[in-house]
């Protein structure tokens, strides 16, 4: 289980212009005092096409963590339009919020945006090149998708402890958390670290 | 019999029934680890409740444990439950009560976890799957049992505390049972042994071997019980004729004479129903209840289970592996992953006696149980001393009083639900963005402190602290610049008319002063992002019109390829890049600035030198409070902070260009006061001193002269020297004044020459005077520190070197104690002294060290106000002590490390006060120290402390023992010592080794 559970996050100024910073409100609760700083991005996928477009738009250090119940802001400038292809500026993309300790990503938190023209004229007849200053961002606040990832929260030295203590016929090469599992066939004893611990639910 | 299934597709090794009977705990294998689920009992008991869907049927998962769960087990009062699994580590789990049913964020409101249970202890020792786990009755133990071929016994009152570690067993220990008096616990090993230990010492009080000669190590587990009354104690496993049966072991000399029978294959599991029971009589008029008896469950690898009553038995056909009694159900788990309860009627297995008459029986069988002696009933041990007797009576006075008097406080507190710090949660959600503590870290990325919002309810710790405050870590450097000087000491109203029209002497560039503008523009970059947010949102786009995109689909489930390793770096984003230029432009600015500044008129100076201007103030203050001591106890230690820069190489490239190719050298530099006019310098304003220096105001015979002018309460007298007067010090005994061609004169307060006039290695960089200690500090970086009364050297041109190892550090702060010990206050927030002694520099105080912010000694405090010691320690690190409220964060901490780091922590304060000579300081931290080993129970150290405290009780000639400690008697200390000893019973013998020491040592 994480140590590390989000709670809720709340989308705070939505819908707002294209320029405005987004801005969440992340609570989460932590099982056990962390020892180091936990580190959240806000990603703005630029275009569907590729990852190519994504921008990281910020970030942020969280700590010290405590065990307890906790809640910051997350605010971060809005991307910059220079890197968002002209095709990809008016319609449905993706912010994603993450999470990562020790550089292993947890959680994340993704939501639909929508940026259109609130102009009915612009709507109809959009500019070749986009104005974004013209452009409202809507986050579908009511729909977000959690993706929770099984990571190591321990220290390294455990980590390497582990290693030593196991099985050398059984521990090689397989993951840490990887132990091996008793009394079953151990169909294919998958990587924990790359699969999602309960693949999203939404609606 | 009914007979319900809960299934679940992986191994269950193990379940318990709660105490009360309202839910039981498994324990297996889950997806990826091991799994221990709470589930609610009603749906297995009532049909009804099973079909309802409003009653939940499983209350709470947790799959912290990293392997397969072996093990769960209740505690008698059913607040805890323990697991232990293949991951070596045994888990206790305690509902969480301040949170009610949570959803999970994101999953569409469906109920995850009706109750939150929470890990308070991780106990970690076994180097092997730990494969079973018991609580003892009264729940002070808890043992655990491990393929490492240990039993540990864990104190259960004070995690992860170990109090035995049962070795003997040369196989896989599998099994373990308490005996329900508490004299004895038994385990079952896979070496073909049960042994029985004592509770009183943890030894062994007999093996049984006979019975398991036939054994082969096949079984995954080995679950013996002791039956409830005591009398029995059945094994798993063992073999009669090739036959597999459950042992009897009689309590009355471990006889093995008889045994459960019919089982097929090897038996697994034994569990005794914790209820004894009797039967009412059917059929006659009188109801003479019969004997009172034991009910027992025998689950065997032939997939079969059989139920025992006294020892006559009924059989019941089904799959099983681990059960539970509890009342008149059993529920038996089972290697499919299958949860089967059986349910018998009262009929069937007669009635339960309560738990007085369980306790009773116990009575009177085996006497008052005085196996199980928890720490408070030590409180029940004979006081041998009398003056014991009466610390002990004082203390709990001492505690009713306090606990009155808590009670009248909580009568008028407010309950904190949902209100932090007065606040509610909305009013907190509104300002999080403007309260929230966000810095930046030494490689200028954003941090934020989170806002606490709820404490995880743990029981440790009874106090709340709601508002996190940011570790030092790496910003210590730039706080401790802000910080010090204010923080030292605060500034007296009468005094700054005084000095206004003095002018600061100290060269620019002072490191602290360049932070606060590039502290600015972080902050004018952050309002600047801030406003556009004030736009108001005009249309509401419906979200029907966003329609998913099945690439964009992916990026929610896919880990990004940009986001691990340092991606801010990677990829340049437009705030980054900006934000590096910003920081850039700010280090660019910084000489410029300086140099602007300081070629300004002297309305300008405050801003731009802060430390030569906090200087004077600094000087000014101390001085104060020096004159006020006399009379009454000092409020205050008669100290001389002063702020100033120490140039290292770097920032003296920067500065001066000239200097830009010259290899970096690595003397230090540090800042000369550049000859003035004149100057005049407050010392103290209570009795008022200040001196007044005119620099060539005569000239006799072709010579220049300078006047020193001091004034005492009126008094005044005057000198003339023949060179220039660059600085000036003064305290109450002594006045000194360093001129130029490195020369450095002491007078008297009276005016009066004490010594010709010193040469100093290098001109004068910083001059201090405290009491009759004059200390002057070199542009070359060396430091002397002379007693001017005695005539001794007590700091002979010693380098700083050593301490401004680092090329950015500066000094930001200088202190010379009324010792005359000088203490150096370094920009990267250590501290350290100069011990004479030793000849070494000695770090007292680090503001990033973090032994100070776990340690927690709160509870060794005698009273609020006693944390305000104050001092020349004290002054260094800084008032307000981090104790406890950083200790806070630490309460998922072992109590071990806790204590280990208190300790430390402590040591490191008594040494240090030794160290800086600050006897009211080391007596406050020795006594905390030694409070802190009373509370704890450690007596070695206290022994140690005593021992040297007291010394030699008989006269010798060898001895070494000196009869004071930093001008403090030690027997006096001791005597202090002993009402603080005498507080703990279990240290009585030492208490009455010292007072009688103390004693004979007064008759003599």
């Amino acid at each position: 289980m994480a140590k590390v559970s989000v709670l809720n996050v709340a989308v705070l100024e939505n819908p707002s212009p294209f320029y405005s910073p987004f801005r969440f409100e992340i609570s989460f609760e932590c099982s056990e005092a962390l020892a180091d700083d936990l580190e959240w991005k806000i990603i703005y996928v630029g275009s569907a096409e590729s990852e190519e477009f994504d921008q990281i738009l910020d970030s942020v250090l969280v700590g010290p963590v405590p065990a307890g119940r906790h809640m910051f802001v997350f605010q971060a400038d809005a991307p910059n339009p220079s890197l968002i292809p002209e095709t990809d500026a008016v319609g449905v993309t993706v912010v994603l919020i993450t999470c990562t300790y020790h550089g292993q990503e947890f959680i994340r938190v993704g939501y639909y945006v929508n940026n259109e023209y609130l102009n009915p004229e612009l709507r109809e007849n959009p500019p070749m090149k986009p104005d974004f200053s013209q452009l409202q961002r809507n986050i579908l606040a009511s729909n977000p998708r959690v993706t929770r990832f099984h990571i190591n929260w321990d220290n390294n030295t455990d980590r390497l402890e582990a290693i030593e203590n196991q099985d050398p016929s059984l521990g090689c090469g397989l993951p840490l958390s990887c132990t091996p599992i008793k009394g079953l066939g151990l169909p294919g004893c998958c990587i924990p670290g790359l699969l999602p611990e309960n693949s999203m639910d939404c609606i | 019999t009914a007979l319900r299934k809960e299934t679940w597709c992986k191994p269950i090794f193990s379940v318990d029934i709660h105490p009360d009977g309202t839910k039981f705990a498994t324990g297996g294998q889950g997806q990826d680890s091991g799994k221990v689920v709470i589930w609610n009992m009603s749906p297995v008991l009532q049909e009804d409740d099973e079909k309802d869907e409003n009653i939940p049927k499983m209350l709470c998962q947790m799959d912290n444990h990293l392997a397969c769960v072996n093990c769960v087990r209740w505690s008698n009062s059913g607040m805890y439950l323990a697991s232990g699994g293949d991951d070596k580590l045994i888990m206790v789990w305690k509902r969480a009560t301040y949170i009610g049913p949570s959803t999970v964020f994101g999953s569409s409101g469906k109920l995850a976890n009706v109750e939150q249970w929470r890990c308070v202890s991780i106990l970690r020792n076994h180097s092997g799957d730990v494969m079973d786990v018991a609580w003892s009755p009264h729940d002070a133990w808890l043992a655990s049992c491990s393929v490492d071929n240990t039993v540990v016994i864990w104190n259960a009152v004070k995690f992860p505390e170990i109090l035995a570690t049962l070795r003997g067993h040369s196989g896989l220990v599998k099994g373990l049972t308490w005996d329900p008096v508490g004299k004895y616990i038994a385990s079952q090993a896979d070496d073909r042994s049960l042994k029985v230990w004592r509770t009183l010492d943890w030894q062994l009080e007999t093996s049984i071997t006979k019975p398991f000669d036939e054994c082969g190590g096949t079984t995954h587990v080995l679950r013996l019980s002791w039956s409830p009354d005591g009398h029995y104690l059945v094994s798993a496993h063992a073999m009669n004729n090739s036959g597999p049966t459950a042992q009897i072991i009689e309590r009355e000399g471990w006889k093995t004479n008889m045994d459960f029978v019919g089982h097929r294959k090897a038996v697994t599991v034994v569990k005794f129903n914790p209820k004894i029971f009797k039967k009412k009589q059917k059929n006659g008029s009188s109801t003479k209840p019969s004997c009172p008896y034991c009910c027992c469950a025998v689950g065997s690898k032939d997939r079969s289970l059989s139920v025992w009553v006294t020892f006559v038995a009924e059989c019941e056909r089904d799959l099983l592996w681990v059960m539970t009694l509890n009342g008149l159900g059993i529920l038996v788990c089972s290697m499919d992953g299958s949860v089967a309860f059986l349910d018998f009627s009262q009929d069937e297995l007669g009635d339960p006696l309560s738990e007085e008459e369980k306790s009773r029986i116990h009575q009177s069988t085996y006497g008052k149980s005085l196996a199980i002696m928890t720490e408070a009933q030590l409180s029940t041990a004979v006081i041998e001393n009398p003056e014991m007797l009466k610390y002990q009576r004082r203390q709990q006075q001492q505690q009713l009083d306090q606990k009155s008097a808590s009670t009248r406080e909580t009568g008028s507190a407010t309950s904190v639900a949902g209100v932090v710090n007065g606040e509610s949660l909305e009013d907190i959600r509104k300002n999080l963005l403007k309260k929230q503590v966000e810095t930046r870290t030494a490689d200028g990325r954003r941090r934020i402190t989170p806002l606490c919002i709820a404490q995880l309810d743990t029981g440790d710790f009874s106090t709340a602290f709601f508002n996190s405050i940011p570790l030092s870590g790496s910003l210590a450097g730039t706080m401790l610049s802000s910080h010090s000087s204010p923080q030292l000491l605060p500034l007296d109203s009468s005094t700054p008319n005084s000095f206004g029209a003095s002018k600061p002497c100290t060269e620019p560039v002072v490191a602290a002063s360049a932070r606060p503008a590039g502290d600015s523009v972080n902050k004018d970059s952050m309002n600047a992002t801030s406003t556009p947010a004030a736009l108001s949102p005009s249309v509401l786009t419906t979200p029907s019109k966003i329609e998913p995109m099945k690439a964009l689909d992916s990026r929610f489930t896919e880990r990004s390829k940009a986001t691990p390793g340092a991606p801010a770096l990677t990829s340049v984003t437009p705030t980054a890049m900006e934000r590096l230029k910003e920081q850039n432009l700010v280090k660019e600015l910084r000489p410029r600035d300086l140099l602007e500044s300081s070629s300004d008129s002297d309305d300008k100076v405050p801003l731009t030198k802060p430390s030569s201007l906090s200087k004077r103030k600094l000087e000014l203050e101390v001085e104060t409070v020096e004159k006020k001591k006399k009379g009454r106890p000092r409020k205050d230690s008669r100290l001389m902070p002063v702020s100033l820069s120490v140039q290292s190489p770097a920032t003296l490239t920067a500065e001066k260009e000239a200097m830009c190719l010259s290899a970096p050298a690595l003397a230090l530099k540090l800042p000369i006061p550049g000859p003035q006019r004149a100057f005049t310098l407050q010392v103290s304003s209570d009795p008022s001193m200040y001196i007044e220096v005119e620099n060539e105001v005569t000239v006799v015979g072709g010579v220049k002269l300078s006047r020193l002018k001091c004034n005492r309460e009126g008094k005044e007298w005057e000198t003339v020297l023949t060179s220039r007067i660059l600085t000036a010090a003064g305290s109450c005994d002594v006045v000194c004044v360093a001129c130029e061609k490195r020369m450095l004169s002491v007078f008297s307060t009276c005016g009066r020459r004490l010594l010709s006039p010193i040469l100093l290695p290098s001109p004068i960089s910083t001059l201090h005077c405290t009491g009759s200690y004059v200390m002057a500090l070199t542009a070359a970086a060396t430091l002397s520190v002379w007693d001017v009364h005695r005539q001794v050297v007590v700091v002979k041109e010693e380098s700083l070197h050593s301490i401004l190892a680092g090329s950015d550090m500066t000094v930001s702060q200088i202190l010379l104690t009324q010792h005359g010990i000088p203490v150096m206050n370094l920009s990267d927030g250590k501290a350290y002294c100069f011990n004479p002694s030793l000849s070494t520099w000695n770090l007292v105080s680090d503001k990033q060290d973090s032994l100070a912010q776990c340690a927690d000694f709160r509870s060794s405090l005698p009273s609020q106000d006693a944390m305000l010691c104050s001092g020349p320690l004290a002054i260094i690190q800084g008032r307000t002590s981090n104790s406890g409220r950083q200790a806070a964060r630490l309460f998922s901490v072992p109590h071990v490390v806790q204590q280990e780091t208190t300790l430390a922590y402590l040591e490191n304060q008594v040494a240090a006060a030794l160290t800086l000579q600050s006897s009211h300081e080391y007596r406050h931290w020795l006594l905390l120290y030694a409070r802190y080993l009373v509370n704890e129970g450690f007596e070695y150290r206290l022994r140690e402390i005593c021992k040297d405290l007291l010394g030699p009780v008989h006269y010798s000639t060898g001895s070494q023992w000196e009869s004071t400690v930093v001008g403090l008697r030690k027997r006096e200390l001791l005597k202090e010592l002993l009402p603080v000893i005498g507080q703990n019973i279990r240290f009585q013998r030492l208490f009455t080794e010292c007072q009688e020491q103390l004693d004979i040592l007064r008759d003599k």
